[in-house]
């Protein structure tokens, strides 16, 4: 039978199940997606190097090592002045000029040099890490790379760099084995910096993202510095007792003021007031009050979603339909009976996906309350991290909120169907496209 | 040819017979000189002037009048929903000085509790009354099967259509055994097949029920075909105009509505809510649009 299928672009109509749910994969899809192209495709934009090889510049206090970032206009400055070096270097090699500096001076110079390519052995797996001065493993290095042996499989010496290397050798392998004492005392040349296109440090790579995603959540407790499985579980922690605290007292305040003009009357307009003072204001003087550590950051979550979820919470109750109060009071409800039993009951739905909201602003202002008295928890993490500028480990954690708030939502939208079956069946859950796709297949 | 109806107010022996026991049975709810004026921007507005009247034992009243003329507000305080400016309102000789239990009202909005199931919307005004849950669910479970929903009793609101939500309705305000039963155009929102099943299932129910009933509609039919009396109320002020003793023998069936008592108390009605004077004709200047020949004429 043919399918009459709604067009792509049909105002106001809904589209097959089968497409809305591809519509929601390419939503998630189509951000990675870009973010593994601007990382992966080297043509796309890539402002920077990362130096893989670095070099010493006379007379600049300013040191590069292997896997900082420069801009590539600085890089080529560097190599140029590397070039520059080597060049006055060729002289002493060809008599044109003494050597001046003490030998002990020129050996340990030249050790600098052998070592250069340390992290480069590294990457290439030639060397462990921590074998990266083993002056020894090195001179086999320069050997090997000299005599066309060793190649690189990661990394690889530019031609330039190679000659470089080939001519330093013929200096070199005299000694046969290393020793420091038989070092040459005529300066070798340096090796010029070398590296790979890169973007700034701020915008990691999707894999690396994902493995120190990995590294972080399954680091086991050593007793020394938390870890952020324990980060987590103190932010969770912090959140909904503070969220929870806020519905204790804000949910039956919220019901009573949409219900009793008095309460309305009585706290609303002041409610209304403090909800403008942004919570982070408090911020010093819940410390001052509360001391530093877990209190006044549960307080200022609550501080920040109690006053926006009395009046939310107000609103919703005074949407409920007043024919249904009218219909309880001909069959004899009174007031009590009228709020427990009419009220609260017929608002419990909506006020259900009110707190689904406020639980948004709470996480909001977890950021602001783990920084306040003593720093705490996963903002801590991000805020030291990113300090460091080690985004690729600030990135898992961001994301990780990210989807713990997703779950979360999720899963009381779920659960809605539980809570209050009555809703109807075609309720459209926020964002259950994946389950309410299928199912409308 | 003209057909030639008898009078409204002739009525046949048995008809007579019945309204003098009728107005020997005790007065369930006597309204006594009722005002209800509303502030509004352009000065006090009179909804409602003088109404009179009382409502017997087992009696149906149907008001009836033209839009604006303040049958809800009349109904409204005769549920105690609003208050009256002057004027009182008694059942039973008590003077009613809220909503209660007293007087079930049915509304034209489907107002059963989404959140309760038919037989849990039956059993709310019983619990409220302090019976027992097993007490309240065999009744209620009486009561859902009267109106004819035992298969429907556990869905919850929005699975029923329009007209079983009325019904589920009827069932809960009755269920509370209600001294007056108040019905604000109960059957309006319904299509005309479902609302003419309800009428003869209201009539059914009513006639096995020990309740008076107050039935606010616009449907001059309707009116007839239920009521033994029709309240006819003229707008601006709201005031009584006519109370008339419906002619029509009971029980009432379908098919007494093309006989001569039903025909002339419709016409009397058609004569009190549409006035000829102000015709359709007259108030509306349409100018043609179709140079089309006269069939239609």
């Amino acid at each position: 039978m043919p399918k009459n299928k709604v067009p792509w672009f049909a105002v106001r109509q809904d589209l097959s199940g089968r497409r809305q749910s591809l519509l929601a994969l390419l939503s998630f899809a189509l951000p990675i997606g870009l973010w593994c192209l601007v990382s992966y495709v080297p043509s796309i934009w890539h402002p920077d190097v990362r130096l893989h090889i670095s070099a010493e510049r006379e007379g600049s206090s300013t040191v590069y090592t292997p896997g900082n970032h420069l801009g590539k206009d600085h890089f080529q400055r560097f190599v140029q002045t590397i070039r520059e070096q080597n060049l006055e270097i060729q002289r002493y090699w060809r008599g044109e000029q003494e050597v001046t500096e003490p030998p002990r001076m020129v050996r340990r110079s030249n050790q600098r040099v052998l070592r250069q390519i340390g992290r480069f052995a590294v990457a290439n797996g030639w060397l462990e890490r921590d074998e990266r001065q083993d002056d020894e493993k090195l001179f086999e290095i320069w050997r090997g790379l000299a005599e066309g042996e060793l190649r690189g499989r990661e990394q690889r010496l530019t031609e330039e760099n190679l000659e470089i290397l080939r001519a330093n050798w013929a200096w070199l392998e005299e000694m046969e084995t290393f020793s420091a004492a038989a070092l040459p005392a005529i300066p070798l040349q340096q090796l010029l910096p070398q590296g790979r296109p890169a973007n700034p440090v701020f915008l990691p790579n999707p894999h690396d993202v994902v493995l120190s995603w990995w590294d972080l959540f399954s680091e086991e407790p050593t007793g020394e510095g938390k870890t952020l499985r324990e980060r987590l579980g103190y932010s969770l922690r912090i959140v909904f007792s503070g969220f929870l605290l806020s519905c204790l007292i804000g949910l039956p305040l919220g019901v009573l003021c949409g219900t009793y003009n008095l309460f309305s009357r009585l706290f609303e307009p002041f409610v209304d007031f403090f909800r403008y003072m942004p919570a982070p204001v408090f911020s010093t003087l819940l410390v001052a009050i509360f001391g530093a550590h877990d209190a006044p950051k549960i307080a200022l979550i609550f501080v920040g979603t109690f006053f926006q979820m009395v009046l939310v919470i107000a609103k919703t109750t005074r949407l409920l339909d007043r024919s249904l109060l009218e219909a309880a009071q001909t069959l004899g409800a009174k007031n009590r009976h009228l709020v427990l039993k009419v009220i609260v009951p017929g608002v419990m739905p909506n006020v259900y996906n009110d707190l689904r909201i406020l639980l948004g602003w709470a996480w909001t202002w977890l950021v602001i309350a783990e920084l306040i008295g003593v720093k705490a928890g996963l903002t801590e993490f991000i805020e030291t991290q990113g300090r460091w500028r080690n985004f690729d480990l600030v990135f898992p954690v961001i994301i990780t909120i990210g989807l713990i708030g997703f779950a979360t939502d999720q899963l009381l939208a779920f659960l809605r169907r539980f809570l209050f079956p009555w809703e109807p069946k075609g309720y459209r859950l926020s964002l259950n496209w994946l389950t309410e796709g299928h199912r409308k297949e | 040819m003209p057909i030639t109806l008898p009078s409204y107010r002739e009525q046949a022996p048995e008809v007579k017979e019945r309204f003098d026991r009728l107005k020997q049975r005790p007065v369930k709810m006597e309204v006594r000189g009722l005002y209800k004026v509303f502030g509004s921007t352009d000065g006090p507005v009179t909804a409602l002037q003088g109404i009179d009247f009382t409502l017997h034992r087992r009696e149906f009243l149907s008001v009836i009048g033209p839009s604006g003329c303040g049958k809800s507000t009349l109904i409204r305080i005769l549920a105690g929903l609003e208050i009256p400016t002057s004027g009182e309102v008694s059942v039973d000789g008590q003077v009613v000085r809220g909503p209660g239990a007293d007087c079930g009202m049915v509304f034209q909005s489907y107002t059963l509790f989404p959140w309760l199931t038919v037989k849990q919307n039956v059993m709310f005004g019983l619990k409220i009354a302090g019976n027992s849950s097993n007490k309240a669910e065999a009744e209620a479970r009486e009561w859902v099967s009267l109106v004819g929903l035992e298969r429907f009793e556990n869905s919850y609101p929005n699975q029923l259509s329009g007209g079983m939500k009325q019904r589920a309705a009827i069932a809960r305000a009755l269920a509370n055994r209600p001294k007056v039963l108040l019905m604000d155009e109960p059957f309006g929102a319904l299509d005309a097949q479902t609302r003419a099943n309800m009428q003869s299932y209201l009539l059914e129910i009513w006639r096995n029920v020990d309740v008076s009933i107050v039935f606010i509609t616009h449907d001059l039919d309707e009116a007839i075909y239920l009521a033994d009396r029709i309240l006819v109320l003229k707008a601006n002020p709201g005031e009584v105009e006519e109370l008339i003793e419906v002619p029509v023998p009971r029980p009432r069936a379908t098919s007494q509505f093309l006989e001569p008592p039903f025909l002339a108390t419709r016409k009397r009605l058609e004569a009190l809510i549409h006035p000829p004077e102000k015709s359709l004709k007259q108030r509306l200047k349409i100018s043609r649009m179709t140079e089309v020949g006269d069939d239609v004429e």
